[in-house]
């Protein structure tokens, strides 16, 4: 069922036109669903929009398969989780937790209830008479979660909670919150600018910039079809290595600089006439072996992460990250053999940014489970 | 979205309510001010006058000029030595911590609060002795003195406001005590005395306990030459409106051009830094 | 070697810095000293002794001025109209200052109008305003030209009446009508500086604890009571403690406006201080009130000061 509905809708300020222009979408009951972009992009307006926060300039907004433009936050049945966490200060974290059933006039028996079965769930029982300054940031966080937990609203919205936590904690509340939403069956809507947090936790993600849909879809297709150039260099952690492109006289040039010899069937269906951008992923520039090395490229810079190796080469006016598990013994100023082919890039308009033809599949690695 | 679900038009129209109640006062001053003595009458308070008539000013300028001029020479070298000395103060209290500073700065302070009554026989007692009594000298004396726990506590929240750091980075460069005064303290200082300067001049400007028991007659300061005004025997009320409008306008024309400035000398005076 | 004579090197420019910092503060420190608490022990001397005229008398009197005082007709009066008018001042302002505050938080047009307009008291001395408000709530004037056609016309600070009254001592413990008219106009020029005060605090509280509230369920009403008013209780402190310390001393306004009033109705302990030392020469006798003033005043204001100054440790 179609829980939550967007259908163009768009938001404009007094002071900045168009801050988002024509969103269509809809989220699914039960899912748990990320609206990423950069800083500026439109993300917590619409977050906003949907809690009632804002005004929506055009389009509707549906919740349940019911209008709801113009419907306040508290009509909505919905809860939502701030990026400072917005706890009050003047009250202790039993009654933070119990505002807003005691706004609404709970029966108190029923308060008790939903409270003790919130504060075993987020292991805040021992916590329950400290006031939030009294609190660490972790601590306080919880302290947000439970407060839209104690509201049993089955749509979540969270808007940047795990900003203002350290990246270990950050690692580690990602998977809480993922294991809270599956377990209480929540429909989530979450909003970060962490490209990171979107793959690991998102079931959709939807990327946006300057207030358009670039894309939306499960986080691996984004990874591996990215729509335009915007997504394919936003998802992906070291980023998509791009550089322009040309074919001339039966090979393909990137950056002027970089040769490599026509795949037929690989370049089958790409116009050769436009401006060309291609796209190749950090980990499809394989260290060259004997028989396999295309180029050799310079090395300009190493970072060993222990696991695996970071090497970026100049290719023209770009630089290019390869990543090789592993640690291997390179360092700045080696010539390195790599290999790289066609069948691994993405082919983008470079006028239009759009996908043009992704790289080839990569053969879905299945797991048995016993 | 987000405001009162009392209606905007309601809003508007309570503000603008309070807003006539609270000048009201101000078109009767102006308004009795304008008035010829014969239409100044108890029933006709509201009316406007018939013609404006400056004549009431005329009189009262005549009466107040020298006390008027006697509070000048009162407030102008009163507000610079109390900011002076306060500044001081702010600036050893705020960043030179040491043990027993903030008792001390406390010690200083409750001098603020005090009712000035439980000082004022020794007061007079003591300015007779040194010959200031009825002399604005020993007015301003007074008023230095007295204004010491205010005007340090503000310089010391202003002072507060300046970053450590930058007096760290001064000390590394060599800068000794005085050095940081003269040449990051005192620079930076210009907001913290304008804030401290109004602030000083309106309060001694208004006073009226220390002017009327430490003056007499043409030593006094405007206020109690005002008070005498309505004191007298025959009241004549526009005289007596016009004299209220003379002597409020040095602090009203600051308030109106220094607003920003005043607000924040009324701020300042909640202790917590 | 080296190191000890630079840390003997350091420990001296310490020292003549420290110096300069104790030269910038020991004039002020004595001031204080002898001016603040030498003339307060001062008065404190005057006030047990029998100085009662021109001509200083210091034999020792023990505590009887103090205890005529509180068998007086007058003090006591004094000290009825002084908890009443404080009473009632500092109810008013706290009132009308938060209400106007969260009016003018409402993000409506004209914002700093109102707010200069609601300030602009503050910048004028206590004794303008005694004149004006003598002018407006005179029981011939004023507003009661208009209160006419409502039919009643209040005697404001000429009423002697006091309402609910029980006999205390001397005197009848009560409301004094009067003291209302003196409220008026103190609220009027006070009430600018809890307006700033709540004003400030108003903006200090985030809006996302508002958004955060509405999200919970609460209306807007329901967002004021429960959480801004309820976080604005150390700005309600303050303004308490600073207006109340105010008005224990209330001297300018009632001198200018009403005097001590028929049957002391108006009068506070600091007319009654001042007529008696400088009027009537009961030097002994004015000390005794300043005392008691001074006691009354440090009850409020010590354990304020006490507080802030933990506050910054």
């Amino acid at each position: 069922m179609k829980h939550v509905e967007l259908i163009g809708v768009s938001k404009s300020f007094e002071k900045q036109q168009n801050v988002l222009n024509e969103i269509d979408l809809s989220i699914e009951k039960g899912e748990f669903f990320v609206l990423v972009g950069p800083s500026g992009s439109g993300k917590s307006t619409l977050l906003r929009m949907i809690a009632g926060l804002e005004d929506i300039t055009g389009g509707i907004l549906k919740i349940s398969d019911k209008t709801v433009n113009h419907l306040p936050p508290k009509d909505r049945n919905l809860s939502m989780v701030f990026q400072n966490y917005a706890l009050y200060p003047h009250l202790t974290v039993e009654q933070n937790i119990l505002f807003g059933l005691h706004v609404k006039k709970t029966p108190k028996k029923e308060q008790q209830k939903r409270l003790k079965e919130t504060a075993d769930m987020m292991g805040l029982t021992e916590l329950l008479k400290r006031k939030p300054k009294e609190l660490s940031g972790g601590q306080r966080q919880r302290v947000a979660l439970a407060r839209s937990v104690v509201s049993e609203s089955p749509i979540c919205l969270m808007d940047e909670p795990l900003s203002n936590l350290d990246a270990k904690l950050r690692a580690h509340m990602r998977i809480e919150i993922r294991r809270l939403q599956k377990k209480l069956g929540l429909t989530m809507i979450y909003v970060t600018h962490d490209q990171v947090e979107a793959m690991t936790m998102g079931d959709r993600i939807m990327v946006l910039n300057e207030g358009k849909i670039q894309q939306v879809g499960k986080p691996i297709t984004l990874y591996n079809k990215p729509a335009n150039l915007f997504v394919a260099s936003f998802i992906g952690s070291p980023k998509m290595n791009m550089g322009k492109a040309v074919f001339s006289n039966q090979q393909l040039i990137i950056e002027d600089k970089l040769h490599l010899s026509l795949d037929r069937a690989e370049a089958a269906g790409i116009p050769k006439d436009k401006n060309l951008n291609i796209g190749i992923r950090a980990e499809h520039i394989f260290p060259g072996t004997h028989d396999n090395t295309t180029h050799e490229l310079e090395v300009i810079n190493v970072e060993q992460l222990g696991n695996e190796t970071l090497i970026t080469f100049e290719i023209g006016k770009e630089l290019w990250t390869a990543k090789w598990l592993g640690q291997w013994n390179v360092h700045t100023g080696d010539k390195v053999a790599v290999s790289i082919s066609m069948k691994n890039m993405s082919f983008f308009d470079a006028d239009s940014g759009l996908l043009i033809k992704p790289a080839s599949a990569e053969r879905e690695q299945e797991v048995v489970a016993i | 979205m987000a405001s009162f679900s009392l209606g905007k038009t309601m809003k508007y129209i309570l503000l603008i309510f309070f807003a006539l109640l609270f000048l009201m006062p101000v078109y009767v001053i102006i308004v009795t001010s304008l008035k010829p003595l014969d239409e100044v009458s108890l029933e006709h308070m509201w009316a406007l006058p018939s013609s404006i008539d400056f004549s009431s000013y005329v009189q009262a300028v005549k009466e107040l000029a020298p006390n008027f001029m006697n509070s000048v020479y009162l407030v102008i070298p009163a507000t610079l030595l109390s900011a002076l000395l306060g500044a001081m103060n702010g600036y050893v209290l705020s960043k030179w911590k040491f043990k027993g500073s903030e008792t001390l700065f406390t010690f200083i302070l409750f001098g603020m609060f005090i009712p000035y009554q439980s000082i004022l026989i020794p007061m007079i007692q003591f300015i007779r002795s040194i010959g200031l009594y009825d002399t604005i000298p020993g007015l301003v004396l007074v008023h230095v003195v007295y204004g010491l726990p205010i005007t340090t506590l503000m310089f010391r929240n202003f002072y507060a406001n300046i970053p450590d750091q930058m007096i760290e980075a001064a000390k590394i460069d060599g800068a000794s005590f005085l050095g940081v005064f003269r040449h990051i303290m005192v620079p930076l200082s210009i907001t913290g005395f304008v804030v401290v300067a109004i602030w000083q001049f309106t309060n001694i400007w208004n006073e009226f306990l220390f002017a009327v028991t430490v003056t007499t007659n043409e030593t006094q300061p405007v206020m109690v030459a005002l008070q005498n005004l309505s004191g007298s025997q025959i009241v004549q009320w526009n005289v007596q409106m016009a004299g209220a409008v003379i002597a409020a306008l040095p602090t009203l024309l600051i308030y109106i051009l220094l607003g920003k400035y005043f607000v924040r000398g009324l701020l300042a005076g909640s202790v917590k830094g | 070697m080296e190191l000890a004579e630079h840390k003997k090197r350091n420990r001296r420019k310490m020292t003549k810095d420290h110096w300069t910092a104790v030269a910038f503060l020991i004039p002020s420190v004595i001031l204080i000293l002898i001016f603040v608490y030498g003339f307060i022990a001062w008065t404190g001397y005057v006030s047990v002794s029998n100085w009662s005229t021109l001509v200083p008398d210091f034999s020792f009197a023990g505590l009887q001025n103090y205890i005529s005082l509180f068998q007086d007709y007058r003090f006591q009066s004094d000290l009825r109209n002084t908890i009443f008018f404080t009473i009632f001042f500092i109810g008013l302002v706290i009132v009308m200052g938060l209400g106007l505050g969260i009016l003018i938080d409402q993000k409506l047009k004209g914002e700093s109008l109102f707010r200069n307009i609601f300030l602009f008291p503050m910048a004028l001395s206590f004794i303008v305003t005694g004149v004006v408000w003598q002018w407006l709530l005179n029981p011939s004037t004023g507003f009661n030209q208009f209160l006419k056609f409502f039919g009643i016309t209040p005697k404001w600070y000429t009423d002697t009446n006091i309402l609910a009254g029980f006999e205390w001592g001397q005197i009848e413990f009560g409301v004094p009508v009067a003291i209302i008219a003196v409220v008026i106009a103190a609220a009027w020029q006070m009430t600018g500086f809890s307006l700033a005060m709540y004003l400030a605090g108003l903006r200090g509280v985030p809006d996302e604890l508002r958004e955060a509230a509405r999200m919970d369920g609460a209306s807007e009403f329901q967002i004021y009571r429960k959480v801004v008013i309820p976080m604005l209780m150390p700005i309600t402190v303050s303004v308490i403690i600073i207006m109340a310390h105010m008005s224990l001393k209330i001297f300018d306004l009632i001198y200018a406006m009403t005097g001590s009033g028929a049957n002391f109705v108006t009068d506070v302990p600091a007319v009654y201080m001042y007529e008696t030392t400088f009027k009537g020469n009961n030097y002994a006798n004015g000390a005794a009130i300043a005392i008691i003033m001074l006691l009354v005043v440090a009850v409020f204001i010590v354990p304020y000061l006490w507080n802030s100054r933990k506050g910054d440790h």
